[in-house]
């Protein structure tokens, strides 16, 4: 697992912004998926039992948006979530699929079995009795459930590997501490949007009066009670965190705190006028409350996976990978041999780069950076390091784990920091050519005494908050380098 | 790699590599329904019965618009499988290759969500009053898209096996090594979907003349029959066609490989498989020839077709990993290969592939009998 792979540059966007646009559009489609076999279930059963007139009409019309969206763009993105974790972190991927092949060919039987369940009652629901029709949709719900089932037990084991870090058992690493809270969180999370989905449906159904509507839109309101357990699952969910990815989430991490918040507040709304506005007072929703309150659910998943994605910080798999594909255990390594020393590829516009030393500099960031952050876009580092002097630099990267608790440690020589120090001042300076090409071996002997001092391990848990270090208080001086702005 | 493909390798990889064939195997045949199907589509638009048979009365035309969603649903559910496998054999030659194709690569996914919905707008009642050119760009468009992703298909497994060109692609973003060898593979994968579609498709048609016959006396439906068959012997022909033209790109292809490929192909490990695919080629031809000549279609030439055409795609898959193998380290893939085998769970997967499996053939047998007896 110690490939080195190509870095791709996005332009102004981060790479993680682009994982994130495809997994929450795919995590939204597919919690549909799951919740939506449920939700027909319940209503094909409604009509076979005759508690619901128009249930089966509903059943008819929200199987055809059941698979004109999640059928097509949940299982394209489903695909393309794949190509974009490799895109983004091909280490990451390699490792999850690598550990757990088998559960995800056992999840790819249930999508065979989900296919053909849906296809067979979207082709022939009109020619098979009550009975049959509802078989079928129990086995497509149980299938779309059961893949929601094994992608779990992968994506809690990347934050919450518990046990599974000292015996390397495939039951450990599923059943994880993360695993149930999460299953029933996210069960919960499918039901509700199948739920609003059914909302906005109902009113798109052409030739339904309002009572039949409004019956409709209260029984699929019944899918959103459970959202009632929602708060104590989510505690349960939060304390199966480690403590520090829980201390980022509640203040450590102002950004993860308010995508939190931003989930808390739109599952609260919606929950709320379920209960109250469906559930006591009976209201009737029409389409545009009902997109608003998707739109609120769709804030919520984006929050939520938000969180779930920035709370492993540093790491990409809880003490196995960071985020940079670098593993814990290579990084004393790295320190002696170099980040870039193996590095086949070549920087992309090397010629635009001043000098060698800017040029190894940009592969070190290309390295150890380019995952999560862009040069001048988003999460920019040159806007990052704005207010550093280039000692203070320095330091801070050599003791990244200890500046920003939630970074990885450096993994490089002290050659190579201060070739990324160069080439980040170098952009500070708006790029100007010709730039000098001197390295003061004072200069790398002190960076090494940091790096020596910062050690190779991650930050202690309890270091759940930046701390800036004045490299005066803590070093002697050191020289200036020709070029910098000292 | 002493004996035949899979064997001769360490039992993991030899494991590894079958599963991996057999998966995509599974999927290259829905595939092929898929693009060549839209081939056909796009050519019947075009050119509607070769002037024979009036475009409203094109029994394949409508059997493919009506299924080719679920057999692309099914394909991209197929080829899920094989992507994993991949990912663990050749994962860094998968995911560099994915990396240096960048954007270029991605764009796949939006390609095919436009492809699928496009689907269903040719499926959709509204377009049969279309004009012809807005129903001719719209079955071009469908075509064009699943080339598309053949095309960036191959160029991703052909970066793949080159590494010595990584870091030169990745700089100039020149992908193509060599253009004639992209073309060469691409046209001979192609040409041979439309040999699967010729077998897939002649079930359906076999399935529909059976519906038809019976209602002969009632009038009209004759003509019915009489379309069906005529469309079982175009699609004979395509088939013939296709699998010429894929014969002739592979030997193109051939001249391509390096000598030491060539070696292991014609060797103890590729030859009794290049010698399936041939003799799988030349019975396909010769049964379809004979099919040609007869007045209905045979579903016992049908089914021993159908079984030739699995053995000659399981063949050139085998093949096609015998060219990847031939350029790869095998030690290193014998050693990830038995790390992964370590991992476990596969236990699981044989008990839940058997379970759903079962589920899969009850779900089909149940809806087929309701279906019959009404």
């Amino acid at each position: 697992m110690h490939e080195i792979y190509p870095v791709n540059d996005y332009g102004p966007l981060m790479p993680g912004l682009v994982m994130a646009a495809v997994a929450i559009v795919h995590v939204f489609l597919a919690q549909f998926a799951v919740g939506g076999g449920i939700l027909l279930c319940y209503f094909q059963w409604l009509a076979m039992t005759s508690r619901s007139e128009s249930a089966r009409i509903f059943v008819h019309g929200y199987f055809k948006v059941l698979v004109l969206i999640s059928f097509v763009l949940g299982a394209l993105t489903g695909v393309g979530i794949w190509f974009t974790s490799i895109q983004i972190s091909a280490p990451t991927i390699g490792l999850m699929v690598f550990n757990f092949h088998w559960i995800w060919a056992t999840e790819w039987t249930f999508f065979c079995l989900e296919v053909v369940a849906g296809y067979c009652f979207y082709r022939y629901h009109t020619q098979l009795s009550d009975r049959t029709c509802l078989t079928l949709l129990i086995l497509y719900a149980f299938a779309a459930w059961m893949s929601l089932f094994w992608i779990n037990g992968i994506l809690s084991w990347q934050l919450t590997p518990g046990n599974w870090l000292t015996t390397h058992a495939i039951a450990d690493g599923f059943f994880n501490p993360g695993f149930w809270p999460s299953l029933l969180f996210r069960t919960i999370v499918c039901m509700t949007l199948a739920s609003l989905i059914g909302c906005v449906v109902v009113n798109i159904i052409p030739h339904l009066s309002r009572e039949q509507r409004s019956e409709l839109i209260h029984k699929s309101a019944h899918l959103m009670l459970p959202m009632l357990a929602m708060p104590l699952l989510g505690f349960w969910f939060l304390f199966s965190m480690p403590a520090d990815s829980r201390g980022w989430v509640l203040g450590g991490s102002p950004a993860m705190m308010l995508f939190f918040m931003i989930s808390v507040g739109a599952s609260l709304a919606i929950g709320g006028y379920a209960f109250v506005g469906l559930w006591l007072q009976r209201l009737y929703v029409n389409g545009a409350t009902a997109s608003l309150l998707l739109l609120l659910a769709f804030g919520a998943t984006a929050g939520g996976e938000f969180v779930r994605e920035g709370s492993r910080k540093p790491y990409t798999i809880r003490q196995v990978l960071y985020s940079n594909g670098i593993r814990p255990e290579e990084v004393a390594e790295l320190r002696v041999r170099g980040c870039v020393s193996k590095d086949p590829f070549p920087i992309i516009h090397e010629k635009q780069l001043p000098n060698e030393t800017v040029a190894v500099g940009a592969r070190v960031f290309r390295r150890q950076c380019a995952v999560c952050h862009t040069m001048e876009g988003s999460n920019a580092v040159a806007h990052l390091t704005a207010s550093w002097d280039t000692n203070q630099m320095r330091m801070n990267i050599a003791k990244l784990q200890h500046t920003k608790p939630f970074m990885p440690p450096f993994a490089g020589t002290a050659r190579e920091l201060e070739s990324l120090v160069q080439y980040i001042h170098w952009v500070h300076m708006k790029r100007q050519h010709p730039w000098p090409d001197k390295t003061d071996s004072k200069v790398i002997q002190q960076i090494q005494v940091w790096l020596d001092e910062a050690g190779t391990e991650p930050a202690d848990a309890s270091e759940n908050q930046f701390v800036a270090l004045d490299p005066s208080s803590v070093t002697p001086a050191i020289p200036a380098v020709e070029g910098s702005e000292e | 790699m002493g004996r035949i493909f899979p064997f001769g390798f360490e039992s993991h990889l030899s494991f590894y590599l079958a599963v991996y064939v057999l998966t995509l195997v599974m999927h290259v045949f829905l595939m092929s329904y898929v693009l060549a199907g839209s081939l056909w589509l796009a050519w019947a638009t075009l050119f509607p019965g070769g002037g024979l048979i009036p475009r409203a009365k094109q029994p394949l035309a409508a059997i493919l618009r009506d299924w080719m969603p679920f057999a692309l649903s099914g394909a991209i559910t197929a080829g899920v499988a094989p992507l994993l496998f991949v990912q663990i054999l050749y994962r860094h030659q998968f995911y560099t290759a994915n990396l240096i194709l960048g954007w270029r690569w991605m764009v796949v996914i939006p390609v095919l969500v436009t492809a699928f919905y496009l689907l269903y707008v040719v499926k959709s009642r509204t377009v049969s009053h279309w004009s012809v050119p807005a129903r001719l760009g719209l079955s071009v468009s469908i075509a064009s898209c699943f080339l598309f992703v053949a095309f960036c298909w191959t160029a991703n497994h052909l970066l793949g096996l080159n590494p010595t060109t990584w870091p030169e692609a990745y700089r100039s973003g020149n992908t193509v090594r060599s253009s004639v060898a992209l073309m060469l593979r691409l046209v001979m994968w192609v040409a041979g979907t439309f040999p699967a579609l010729s077998i897939l498709a002649s079930w359906q048609l076999r399935g529909a003349e059976t519906c038809a016959v019976p209602s002969t006396t009632a009038g009209g439906e004759s003509d019915r029959t009489t379309l069906i068959r005529l469309e079982h012997r175009r699609l004979g022909t395509v088939s013939i066609a296709g699998l010429t033209l894929a014969f002739a790109c592979a030997t193109g292809y051939w001249t391509t490989l390096e000598p030491s490929v060539q070696t292991q192909l014609v060797g103890s490990i590729g030859l009794p498989w290049l010698l399936m695919v041939v003799a799988s080629g030349l019975f396909q031809v010769i049964v379809w020839l004979l099919q040609l000549q007869r007045p209905c279609i045979c579903s016992r030439w049908l089914s021993a077709i159908t079984i030739v055409m699995v053995m000659m795609l399981i063949g050139t898959a085998s093949l096609r990993e015998i060219v990847r193998l031939s350029q790869a380290d095998l030690d290193q893939l014998a050693a990830s290969t038995r790390a992964a085998a370590a991992v476990g769970g596969f236990e699981l997967f044989i008990v839940f592939t058997m379970l759903n499996a079962v589920l899969i053939f009850w779900c089909i047998r149940m809806v087929r009998s309701a279906v019959h007896r009404r």
